[in-house]
């Protein structure tokens, strides 16, 4: 699994780089809009996609003949028998089209994965406003000795540290709250022990990308938190997160962005069909 | 389960209040702004003897401005003077005999004085079918079962309901004794339910509490419940108590686990319960978190999940871990019943101001009585509820463009109730430094009530008729009666040593009256009550007896305990005076029903000290503690009296008064 874990910090560095450039405008226009123009674009080039993997001509022999099918089914309807062949034969058809179209899907799965994953970063939270608290912990590779010395936050101007740190010895976690003071990227700089670690935390309103968990090395959490590169399995840190606050918006807000997504898509690929000349 | 007509008008009212985007509702011809416009502010129990003495010492000066203009007059309560027969009073615009309320607690004749609460009922349902462990019920043919249902118990025809028939809109915010909320005929109407609205567990209001020294298995108490906390490497498992599932055959409550962890060092604690991460220090509350309780269903049907809203605040981390849970309140933004009419009302408040008590009890009385908290921690919770409130009057005085809007503030009852006592006398349960500290604090509320009510002027004043009015006012609670003691010793109770009404020792055959709730007392009565005795016929002798002999009641220090004793069949009128209790005991002020006298039970001793932190108190004789009325406008009826309001109201929106209603207006003489 490790290995899965160390291809995606691959990959992830490359979709960063363009997902930092090509989402860029999320941040400047409204929620819905953007959704809506990547949503689209991505359903068309899901189209091009199918076309371009998908078996064309054994999809319109299969289209074709659940069409005649289907008209047979029409014009014997007072024929039992031509009825039940015909039901049977469109049935085989639907089976053989889902059949087809398993391969395109199994090529264009993990892009989609990683395309969702940047998008995560923009819509799933809203950055902290100036005033406001915020969660923020780590999860410690070791049992923690009782004394509070070697595991701080350390001050600085972006915000200030309400309470903390807690230390839950049962989790290997220390919490602290914070409260932003002022907009912009700030560095949270924990010190463990000699060593140092940073987290960026964002403080605003609007749409920002924002990462609120730089994960341990697990491929499931290097995929779904794609922006921070992963600690080591033997770093003194394991995880440093940030509870940001969820968007609440159907199309643009925790986790109803991305039915929104599929519903645009979808929409935008049904659309775009014929002009493309694509069979499904 | 919805029956579907219901479901179908309570989307038509959800459509009206949309559309309407504010309380100018649609369909009408006149112009939304241009109609009358009335505020009223309800404070309850706020009391005139105190109000004008702050009022006198500079201390209101926007309710002073506004007694200076001819605007104050003491305001008549009801009789007896309790909340929820006051409100009721005020929206009938008449007595109790038009809306059948007597008391916080009625009897059942037919049970022989079987109690029960007299604002909401509910009725169990009838019919179902068994799924295994599970039932299930559908209220259609042919299985026609009949769903458990909670009803409001107030009747007549409230005073919106004639504005609401006119197109004239009316919003209410926190209105008592509305609970279920009565559906509006026309849709000019919304409502959030007050005092009456339940918790989640269903009861008027039950804390959490979360110690290490609780008791091992879940221990209930009046308004709460104790458990004990154990814990290992500083991390303890928690149970939070929820609804109750009434989908099994033997219904129990879901519960859901949490984790609490802490650090003795940092003086600090992390809740951990479903999605959410609660980190506190010492002393602090955490924001309302929702919380999801999953009622399980008959197989093949998905659970049912529904929310609940509760605050945690933790009172200490060692060496004795204590961690308090607000009762868990209807979720506002997803209410699991409905407690507004119509149900997008409280959802549209929702989505405005987040989440906050819906609740009846707001103020959690229960837990300082319990010693749950310290007076400074219920001061605290009791100023969270307060700030809510004022956020929740700022939100309905932005959206309110003409028409009624009526808004209520328990601050200064429930905290009174608490706090108040105006003697040099020894309070029963305080030191003398820190009852007057707390009395400083129940004039503390009501100086934000008047900075409240200088808000209000000050938006609306110049163009809106604003009443600012309580239902009772307040009095110390010293020395308490008990009632059934007194009529056991008299010989109106047998045998000489029962101990109880509700006990099987009494002996209905020999007993001529008995006490419930807190003012009314009842004639054993043949014909009416299950085991009566007492002929029609000496019925009459009987009260006038008992009348003499109980305003003959005197204290140890020769004081006179009871003020007047009145008889229903003489005060009251209307359909339900069948329904009161026969006589209603009127104390002076310093002396109320005993707590045990309340559900029937008998003291050793007729008079004694009131123990309780409970030490203030208005359910006497209504003479002592009238409440307040203020208004921008002069008030000319002389004696004016909580059944005067809704007259007043409707006669301001040019509608004439109907002959339901006893009272007057108020700015007629
Ligand atoms: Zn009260």
């Amino acid at each position: 699994m490790e290995v899965i874990a160390k291809i995606l910090i691959l990959i992830n560095s490359v979709t960063n780089v363009i997902g930092s450039i090509v989402f860029a405008p999320i941040g400047i226009m409204p929620g819905w809009l953007s959704n809506t123009i990547i949503s689209a674009v991505a359903g068309v080039l899901m189209l091009l996609v199918f076309k371009h993997t998908s078996n064309q001509t054994a999809i319109g022999k299969v289209r074709d003949g659940i069409k005649a099918n289907m008209l047979a089914i029409k014009l014997y309807k007072d024929s039992f028998s031509v009825t039940i062949t015909s039901l049977a034969k469109v049935f085989k058809g639907a089976v053989l089209l889902l059949f087809y179209s398993s391969k395109p899907m199994l090529i264009m799965i993990v892009p989609v994965v990683l395309l969702l994953a940047q998008m995560g970063l923009w819509y799933q939270f809203k950055p902290i406003s100036p005033g406001r608290d915020a969660l923020v912990f780590i999860t410690l590779k070791d049992q923690m000795s009782p004394d509070f010395s070697e595991v701080s936050l350390e001050p600085f101007s972006g915000y200030e540290v309400v309470t903390g740190p807690v230390r839950i010895y049962s989790k290997k976690q220390v919490f602290w709250k914070i409260r932003t003071v002022e907009s912009g990227k700030h560095d949270l700089n924990f010190k463990v022990g000699q060593q140092q670690f940073h987290k960026e935390l964002v403080s605003g309103d609007g749409f920002e990308r924002i990462n609120p968990k730089t994960p341990a090395m697990k491929w499931n959490d290097v995929l779904f938190y794609p922006a921070d590169k992963p600690f080591s399995k033997d770093s003194a840190v394991q995880s440093i997160e940030i509870e940001y606050p969820r968007r609440d918006s159907l199309t643009c807000g925790s986790d109803s962005w991305i039915f929104f997504f599929f519903i645009i898509s979808i929409i935008a690929a049904l659309l775009f069909k014929p002009f493309l000349n694509v069979k499904i | 389960m919805i029956a579907r007509r219901e479901f179908l008008k309570n989307s038509l009212l959800g459509i009206c209040w949309f559309a309407g985007n504010s309380y100018g509702l649609p369909g009408q011809s006149k112009k939304p702004g241009s109609r009358p416009k009335v505020i009223v502010v309800g404070f309850d129990g706020m009391d005139p003897v105190l109000a004008e003495k702050m009022m006198d010492a500079g201390q209101l000066p926007n309710l002073d401005k506004l007694r200076k203009a001819g605007g104050y007059s003491r305001l008549g309560t009801s009789n007896p003077p309790q909340s929820p027969v006051a409100w009721a009073n005020f929206i009938n615009g008449a007595g109790p005999g038009t809306h059948g309320i007597f008391d916080f607690i009625h009897r059942d004749p037919a049970k022989q004085c079987q109690p029960f609460y007299s604002a909401a009922e509910t009725e169990a349902g009838d019919g179902y079918l068994e799924f295994d462990t599970h039932k299930i019920q559908l209220d259609f043919w042919p299985f026609n079962h009949t769903p458990t249902q909670t009803f409001l118990r107030r009747h007549g025809v409230p005073f919106w309901e004639y504005l609401d028939r006119a197109g004239i809109p009316s919003a209410f915010f926190d209105l008592p004794a509305n609970y279920p909320p009565s559906s509006s005929s026309h849709g000019h109407h919304c409502c959030l339910s007050g005092m009456g609205t339940p918790d989640m567990l269903g009861t008027y209001g039950t804390y959490q509490h979360y110690s290490e020294d609780g008791p091992v298995r879940t221990k209930d108490e009046p308004g709460g419940k104790r458990s004990m906390l154990f814990f290992e490497n500083e991390t303890a498992p928690a149970k939070l108590v929820g609804p109750v599932n009434d989908f099994l055959i033997k219904p129990e409550p879901v519960t859901v686990d949490f984790e609490v962890h802490r650090d003795i060092a940092a003086d600090a604690s992390l809740i951990e319960i479903q999605d959410h991460r609660v980190l506190l220090k010492k002393g602090q509350w955490s924001d309302w978190l929702k919380i999801e309780f999953e009622l399980s269903m008959p197989a093949l049907m998905p659970n049912n999940n529904i929310s609940g809203i509760c605050r945690f605040y933790l009172q200490e981390v060692a060496p004795n871990f204590r961690l308090y849970v607000t009762p868990i309140n209807i979720d506002p933004s997803k209410p699991a019943v409905t407690i507004s009419e119509p149900d997008s009302f409280v959802t549209e408040i929702s989505s405005s101001l987040g989440l906050f008590y819906t609740t009846g009890f707001q103020e959690d009385h229960k837990a300082l009585s319990n010693r749950v908290f310290s007076d400074s921690e219920f001061a605290e919770q009791a100023e969270i509820v307060l700030q809510e409130r004022i956020g929740l009057l700022n939100y309905a005085m932005d959206n309110y463009e003409d028409g009624l809007l009526f808004f209520y503030f328990s601050s200064t009852d429930l905290q009174s109730h608490m706090f108040y006592w105006d003697t040099d006398e020894k309070h029963p349960s305080r030191e003398p430094s820190q009852t007057a500290k707390y009395f400083e604090h129940v004039k503390d509320i009501y100086r934000k009530a008047d900075s409240i009510v200088g808000d209000v002027i000050k938006r609306y004043g110049s163009e809106a008729t604003v009443m600012v009015m309580s239902d009772h006012g307040f009095g110390n609670f010293k020395r308490q009666f008990n009632v059934n003691t007194w009529l056991r010793d008299n010989g109106y109770i047998q045998p000489s040593n029962c101990d109880s009404i509700m006990s099987d020792k009494i002996d209905w055959s020999a007993t001529k009256a008995y006490s419930l709730g807190l003012n009314g007392l009842y004639i054993n009565l043949k014909g009416r009550e299950r085991d009566g005795v007492v002929e029609k016929d000496e019925r009459e002798r009987l009260m006038e007896e008992l009348i003499t002999k109980l305003k003959q009641v005197t204290d140890v220090d020769g004081k006179k305990v009871i003020r007047d004793v009145y008889r229903t069949d003489k005060v009251y009128s209307g359909p339900y005076v069948k329904n009161a209790p026969d006589l209603l005991v009127g104390y002076y002020r310093g002396y109320r029903a005993a707590w045990t006298s309340i559900l029937g039970d008998i003291d050793d001793d007729v008079l004694s000290d009131n123990k309780s932190l409970w030490a203030a108190d208005h359910c006497i004789d209504p003479h002592e503690v009238p409440g307040v009325l203020f208004t921008n406008r002069h008030v000319l009826k002389d004696d004016p009296a909580l059944i005067d309001i809704a007259p007043t109201i409707l006669n301001e929106f040019g509608l004439e008064t109907p002959g339901t209603m006893t009272g007057k207006n108020i700015f007629k003489d």
